[in-house]
Order: structure tokens, then C-alpha cells, then sequence
């Protein structure tokens, strides 16, 4: 037991215990005493009986408080809710706003690379899978193949098609540059860079496509204005949609299938309105999986 | 690619059945182009010769195309077709003891031509001598040369603007097969009907003015 700092008389009543405890002193000093001893025993209750009080509102306060609740959706952010100054520092309205757009996210990101994974061969395609077990080094630097390895993809491919012919020139250096003959119907300029199709020109199969020198040019001019400038178009649309980036000789064969589709170019009626023309031009649009034929204006 | 003979509207001048044509083709949206003549002047193998070689008289067929300025044709009727330079003309003047030009027997189509997205339309008047006497319409198909791979389309352009004249598909390209389409298969059309229309004469048809 501490003396009491307050009073003189509870240092006095120590000494009295200890003489209790000792051998026996006076009676008249310990009647003396003994008053004195009831006065700092009611103090002592006193001192006591508040203490207590303050214990017991503690505690009930603290169980008005109760737990941070464990199960609330947002965890400890939740407490944000709390906040009494809401109207200073909107935090919370503003955290379950960012939470209901990250939800909504997730869930259209989800739906879109269920649509995507439905083409493999597309440019977002997921690789992780198959093609990733079946190479699993495909060509890292796809950037820089030799020479002879693009002739050899080009040479196989021109023997796949009899009723295409591919002509492959280097007249600007490394870069071959193809020159597409499709039946009598066009003539595609194919710009590579190494494996991969940079560009593609379309022209008649009539129009020239040499420059002065004999070599394959590109820029020459084509005075049919509508049609193979449409072609042309949807040829670069389809090099956008066939994209492996492992895989480039599968590009560019999955790129001359498309433009072999163009051989009935003139005879193949729209497979929508099923006529051939439409404000002037026949179908030029192929389809990237059926290869069917429709008018700019009448695919889906 | 095509040529063709459209008649005279019934109850209209061969003037006044152009003019409907050609507005036809302009609400279509086709662009006039200026203008374009095809002619024919005919020549006779000179009796001299026939009798020395033996054959029977053959006529021979000089055509000017303004779509190919610096050439001449020269043909026979379903025989071969020399694509010249077009100082031909000289030469054929040079030849006169062999080839005797028929003067009156000058043929040609004048007219306004016409580009719709890539089609080319040439709508003329066929004049011989002094005198309208048909017709005629010309459809090329720019971006094809194979005639018969886009005659189908033609058709449906054809019928577009001419309706029910719409022709038939043109006996040369029966011969063709996928061999490609040259000018001179476009001049052998405009012989067969500039003699068809030279017969007309002879047999004179009631309506054509
Ligand atoms: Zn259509």
C-alpha cells in the first residue's frame, strides 16, 4: 500500500498498523489513534468507490464502442464511414465509387477476353496456353530472321496457292517486297519487314507497277479510284486482324488465304443483298473466317 | 466492254430518247466526261485485184476511237484486227490501188461520256452521212479485264439505266474466254453495230428518224 500523498494522517495511520503488528503499545495512545484511523478509513472508501465508478463507465463505454467489426465488406476501410466529417473530406463516397467502377471493369474485361479468345488467331489472343507449350522458344527475335529463312516461308507459300503468284524483290535494300499476282484480277505490292507485312498496295491487274528503273514500286499512282482504293483498305484492315506476333509465317499465310478470296472478285455477289452492285461498287469486303463476300455497307 | 443499239423510244425522237438516257445515267450519279466519237470508213478490195488473186470482194474496216488517240484499227468483217499508229490513215491513201474507200458508206457515234464510280459510259448518236440513225451505248467495267468474269455485273449496272434494252452478252466475248479484254474487242462491237445499222437503212425501219 502507497501512503497517501494528500493527507499526513495516512503516513500516520502506517506507523499505527506497524505498531499493531509490533509490541504492544500504550492504550491511551491507541484510542487517540483509533478516531483518527475510522476518519482515514471513510477517505480510503471514498477514494476507492471512485475509482471503481470510473472503472465500470470505462467499461461501459468500451462496450458501447464494441469491435471493429471483422465481417464489414470493405474491411478496415469501412471505419471510413465513421468519419464524422463527412462533408469536409468525402473519402468514403468516393472509395465505394472507385470500388463499383473496378468491379464493373473487371467484369467487362472479363466478357471481353472470353469474345477474344474465341479467334486464336488475333493479335490480343492469349499465348499463355497452347502455342506457349508447343514453342516454348519461338523465335524471340522474330525482327531479324535471315534472309533466306523469309524466302523459304515466301517460296512455300507461293506453291500453296497455283492461282497466285508471288514475285519476291529486294529493291531497297534488305526489306523484300512482294509482288502479288492474284489470277487476272489484281496485283498486291506487299511490303515486308523481315517476316512481318508492313504494308500492302492494291492495284489492277492491268495498272503498272513498275517504276522507270524495272524495279516493283509502290507509290505509283492508281488511276482506278474506287475499287482497288477499297481493297486496298480492307487488305489493311486484314493485316490488323491476322496478328501472331510468335508466329509471322502464319501471318502471312493466313494473309494470302484472305487475298486468294478476291479471285471471284467480279462475279461473286453480295452474300447479304445478293446483288453485285451497291452505289456503284461491287462486294469488296471478304470475310476474315468464311471468306464471303459483301458489300463495304452490307457486312455486319 | 459492251457496246449496244438501244431503240428509239416509241413516240419519241431519237434526240429526245438520248436525252432521257442520259438523264437516267446523271440522277444515277454518273459525272460527264466530255465528249467521244467512234468512226468507220470502209474500204473495197479494188477490182484489179480480186480478179489477179482470185477472191471474192472483201471489205475492210478503218476505225478511229477517241479513248485511244494515237491509234487506228483496221479490221475485217469476223477476221483479224490491226491496232496501227494513227498516221495509218496516210498509208491507206498510198494503198488507193488496192483499197478504194467508199465515201458514202462514213459512219460514226458522237456523244457525251460518262463516269459512274468505275464504270465508263459512252451514250452516242450514230449519224451516216447527214442523217441520225441510232443509238448506241458503250459500258466498260475499268477495274476487270476479263470480260466475261464481270458481264454479271454489267448486266445489273445496265439495267440501272436502260432497263429493258439491256442487251445480251456480245458475241465476242463468247470467243474469249479469260483471255483478256483489249480496245479492239471494244471496235469489233462498234463494227457489228454499225453494220447492223447500216442494214437498217437499206430496209428502212418505221420510227427512226
Ligand atoms: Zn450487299
Amino acid at each position: 500500500m502507497l501512503p497517501c500523498p494528500e493527507n499526513s494522517e495516512c503516513v500516520y495511520l502506517l506507523r499505527v498498523i506497524t505498531n499493531f503488528a509490533g509490541p504492544s503499545p500504550g492504550i491511551g495512545l491507541m484510542l487517540e489513534d483509533c478516531t483518527s484511523l475510522i476518519s482515514v478509513s471513510a477517505h480510503l472508501t471514498l477514494k476507492k468507490n471512485a475509482i471503481l465508478f470510473s472503472f465500470s463507465e470505462l467499461e461501459r463505454l468500451s462496450n458501447l464502442v464494441g469491435k471493429p467489426s471483422e465481417n464489414h465488406p470493405l474491411h478496415n476501410s469501412g471505419l471510413l464511414s465513421l468519419d464524422p466529417v463527412q462533408d469536409k473530406t468525402p473519402l468514403y463516397s468516393q472509395l465505394l465509387q472507385a470500388y463499383k467502377w473496378s468491379n464493373k471493369l473487371q467484369y467487362h474485361a472479363g466478357l471481353a477476353s472470353g469474345l477474344l479468345n474465341q479467334q486464336s488467331l488475333k493479335r490480343s489472343a492469349n499465348q499463355m496456353g497452347v502455342s506457349a507449350k508447343r514453342r516454348p522458344k519461338a523465335q524471340p527475335t522474330t525482327l531479324v530472321l535471315p534472309p533466306q529463312y523469309v524466302d523459304d516461308v515466301i517460296n512455300r507459300i507461293d506453291r500453296m496457292f497455283p492461282e497466285m503468284s508471288i514475285q519476291l524483290s529486294r529493291p531497297n535494300g534488305t526489306s523484300a517486297m512482294l509482288l502479288v499476282t492474284l489470277g487476272k484480277v489484281l496485283k498486291v505490292i506487299v511490303v515486308m519487314r523481315s517476316l512481318f507485312i508492313d504494308r500492302t498496295i492494291v492495284k489492277g491487274y492491268n495498272e503498272n507497277v513498275y517504276t522507270e528503273d524495272g524495279k516493283v514500286g509502290y507509290c505509283i499512282s492508281s488511276n482506278i479510284k474506287f475499287y482497288f482504293y477499297l481493297v486496298t483498305d480492307h487488305a489493311t484492315t486484314a493485316l490488323l486482324h491476322y496478328q501472331l506476333p510468335q508466329m509471322p509465317d502464319v501471318v502471312v499465310r493466313s494473309f494470302m488465304t484472305w487475298l486468294r478470296s478476291y479471285i471471284k472478285l467480279f462475279q461473286a455477289p453480295c452474300q447479304r443483298c445478293g446483288k453485285f452492285l451497291q452505289d456503284g461498287l461491287p462486294p469488296t469486303w471478304r470475310d476474315f473466317r468464311t471468306l464471303e463476300a459483301f458489300h463495304d455497307t452490307c457486312r455486319q | 466492254m459492251g457496246v449496244a443499239q438501244v431503240p428509239v423510244a416509241e413516240g419519241k425522237s431519237l434526240q429526245q430518247t438520248v436525252e432521257i438516257l442520259t438523264r437516267k445515267l446523271e440522277l444515277l450519279g454518273a459525272e460527264k466526261q466530255g465528249t467521244f466519237c467512234v468512226d468507220c470508213e470502209t474500204y473495197h478490195t479494188a477490182a484489179s485485184t480480186i480478179s489477179s488473186q482470185g477472191q471474192t470482194g472483201k471489205l475492210m474496216y478503218v476505225m478511229h476511237n477517241s479513248e485511244y488517240p494515237l491509234s487506228c484499227f483496221a479490221l475485217f468483217e469476223n477476221g483479224p484486227c490491226l491496232i496501227a499508229d494513227a498516221n495509218f490513215d496516210i498509208l491507206m491513201v498510198k494503198l488507193k490501188g488496192f483499197f478504194q474507200n467508199a465515201k458514202a458508206n462514213k459512219i460514226e457515234s458522237r456523244g457525251t461520256r460518262y463516269q459512274y464510280c468505275d464504270f465508263l459510259v459512252k451514250v452516242g448518236t450514230v449519224t451516216m452521212g447527214p442523217s441520225a440513225r441510232g443509238i448506241s451505248v458503250e459500258v466498260e467495267y475499268c477495274p476487270c479485264v476479263i470480260a466475261n468474269d464481270c458481264w454479271n455485273l454489267l448486266m445489273e449496272f445496265m439495267q440501272s439505266f436502260m432497263g429493258n434494252h439491256t442487251p445480251g452478252i456480245p458475241s465476242v466475248f463468247g470467243t474469249k474466254h479469260d483471255s483478256i479484254y483489249s480496245p479492239a474487242d471494244t471496235m469489233v462491237q462498234y463494227m457489228e453495230l454499225f453494220n447492223k445499222i447500216r442494214k437498217q437503212q437499206q430496209v428502212p425501219v418505221a420510227g427512226i428518224r
